[in-house]
């Protein structure tokens, strides 16, 4: 974090020359321990141990009962039936398909829906409320809606489409493997565009003024002044942006459990929901947890970049 | 005289590709919300038409005092789910504040050994889905005897809640300046009258902003619900009507209006406080 920042204590006292010891400085804040351990607390047991729990199943060969006391080490094994099988590619790039296209599609939505509500108009709360919804809504109406609207024989969007004429027969959206999983992802970009919306939006208010007024008397161009001015002071905000966007499509599950429960063929499954049937439907626990390790390598990796995006964002404030 | 604000957005042709952009967005947006809302007001007869009724010919609230109608089974059923899932979701946030005000504040405050650290982990916690948790944590509700009770979903929620809250707290206490606050202890306060007098009432908007995003999250929750809950009068809204309308053939009309009040009440409350909700989460990323 930033080290720039005053520090307050209870005495204010001036900065030590020497730095005393990790000991006593531990001693020296025990009060300040109080105010995080009811947070800490609930946080190591229902965060710490499901982590431990999950890397040691993934070594083991429990029974469907999940009866613990019967389960073999197994050692490797459970990686080596993932990275073997066929399937884990097949859902890997589904995967990713699934994330990048989701991400790329809200990213620029939200971007185009921040750039054009960023200027003073009537009704521009009312309308960024509007488009706000998708994201407050549960997951799980979304995901019935969406249904109905793509449904085989009585969807709106597929008797629409015949009578503007695009096709000549509603499209089966969902229950074609060549369709389905992007079906889903204009689900999930309806459901999330809107995040990215308000992020950029606050992002769009630190782009001073003068410097877009002073780019329009020097003569650039709508373009040239986002290009040179605009987007330059996004960048921080849009890295943040998209971390999040992509840890969030990573561990989607509600909208293709719901929609098509990872069919048809399995053409909409992806890692979550993937490792929810190998858990939860198959019992097959030990291969479950050996892929929610591999997940949580990614996400760790994902995580050091959001890390290092957010204290980059610090060190230019103190810097600033 | 060209108008105040054109040196953002372009000239005229980009003002109006803007428009149009947006009326197309909305149109996105809207869409299936509007077909929502009609798609309640059918028959179930009305709704299963090819070509649909863009607009019903009979439009019939049937479908929402079915499902409000405390003598029905239908709406007894309804109704409870949404008690279980209104009082899951004030609990949770009652409780996510009570214990992410303190940590916040220190977070913002405090330089004690291992901060960072802490910090950090409790935001790492954001970046992992829930399917991972579901096994151990089944197990850990087994062990403390909570499996099939709302203190499993409590607690659940509560850890979910609590890294964000910390992190939308910490934000508000940051911009708080710490001057206010040595003001007061040097006029006599202790600590916690300066906090309580002086720190609390300007860190409202956050607890607010707190709250909701505490109460959708609960309100909204799926997974957990899901498979820690397998009695039926206990179920919460998301998952009650899914069972509820998947047993026999799938009553579309029914879902719709069943969706559409389980949408009031997170769509109501964020409208309503909007404007904290908003600022709250883009504080984090981005300072004014």
């Amino acid at each position: 974090m930033s080290t720039g920042q005053a520090i307050f204590r209870d005495v204010p006292d001036p900065p030590a020359p020497k730095r005393p010891s990790l000991g006593s400085r531990i001693v020296k804040s025990r009060t300040d321990y109080l105010y995080v351990a009811p947070a800490i607390l609930v946080m190591l047991v229902v965060i710490a141990y499901p982590i431990y729990y999950t890397i040691e199943l993934s070594f083991f060969n429990t029974p469907a009962s999940l009866a613990l006391s019967q389960k073999q080490f197994n050692g490797l094994d459970n990686y080596v039936t993932i990275l073997t099988s066929s399937i884990f590619w097949k859902v890997t790039w589904q995967t990713i398909i699934w994330t990048v296209l989701s991400t790329a599609i809200a990213f620029l939505l939200g971007l185009g829906a921040a750039l054009a509500l960023n200027r003073e108009f009537a009704g521009r709360a009312l309308l960024r409320g509007l488009l706000l919804i998708p994201w407050v809504v549960s997951a799980v109406a979304a995901s019935y809606v969406w249904k109905w609207l793509y449904h085989s024989d009585f969807g709106a969007i597929g008797a629409l489409m015949v009578q503007l004429g695009v096709t000549d027969q509603p499209i089966n959206f969902l229950d074609n493997t060549s369709t389905s999983l992007y079906s889903l992802i204009v689900v999930n970009v309806w459901k999330e565009f809107s995040f990215a919306m308000i992020m950029l939006m606050a992002g769009l208010q630190t782009v001073p003024d003068t410097l877009l007024r002073a780019a329009q008397v020097d003569g650039a161009s709508p373009w040239q002044r986002f290009w040179h001015v605009t987007w330059p002071h996004l960048s921080s905000v849009s890295t943040v942006t998209i971390l999040l966007l992509v840890v969030q499509n990573f561990n989607s599950f509600i909208i293709p459990f719901i929609m098509t429960g990872g069919g048809p063929v399995g053409s909409t499954q992806i890692w979550i929901t993937h490792i929810y049937e190998l858990a939860f439907l198959r019992q097959r626990w030990g291969v479950g947890a050996a892929y929610a390790v591999l997940l949580f390598i990614i996400m760790m990796t994902l995580g050091y970049f959001y890390v290092r995006a957010l204290t980059r964002g610090d060190d230019q404030r103190a810097g600033a | 005289m060209s108008s105040i604000t054109e040196y953002r957005s372009g000239g005229m042709g980009w003002r109006w590709a803007g428009r149009i952009f947006l009326v197309f967005l909305l149109g996105f947006t809207i869409m299936p919300m509007a077909w929502m809302l009609i798609t309640s007001l059918k028959t179930g007869f009305a709704a299963m038409q090819y070509p649909p009724q863009w607009w019903p010919t009979e439009p019939t609230l049937d479908n929402y005092w079915r499902l409000l109608d405390p003598s029905g089974s239908v709406g007894q059923d309804f109704l409870r789910y949404f008690w279980n899932s209104m009082w899951v979701s004030v609990v949770t946030t009652l409780l996510a504040v009570a214990v992410a005000v303190p940590a916040a504040y220190a977070f913002s405050r405090f330089r004690f050994p291992g901060r960072t650290f802490l910090f950090f982990a409790v935001l790492l916690r954001n970046m992992f889905p829930a399917v991972v948790f579901l096994v151990p944590l089944f197990i850990l509700m087994r062990v403390l005897g909570l499996v099939n009770t709302h203190g499993s979903l409590i607690l659940t929620y509560l850890t979910f809640g609590l890294p964000l809250a910390i992190w939308l707290l910490k934000g508000f206490y940051d911009n708080i300046p710490i001057q206010l606050e040595q003001a007061a202890r040097i006029d006599g306060a202790t600590r916690f009258q300066a906090f309580f007098l002086i720190v609390m009432p300007l860190s409202t908007p956050g607890i607010i902003a707190t709250s909701i995003y505490s109460f959708i999250g609960a309100w909204n929750e799926y997974i957990y619900a899901y498979t820690f809950l397998t009695r039926h009068d206990q179920m919460t809204l998301p998952v009650g009507i899914q069972r509820f309308f998947s047993e026999n053939a799938t009553d579309w009309p029914g879902l719709m209006a069943a969706t559409f009040l389980m949408s009031i009440p997170v769509v109501v409350l964020f409208l309503v406080l909007q404007r904290y909700f908003v600022r709250a989460l883009t504080e984090g990323a981005v300072k004014h």
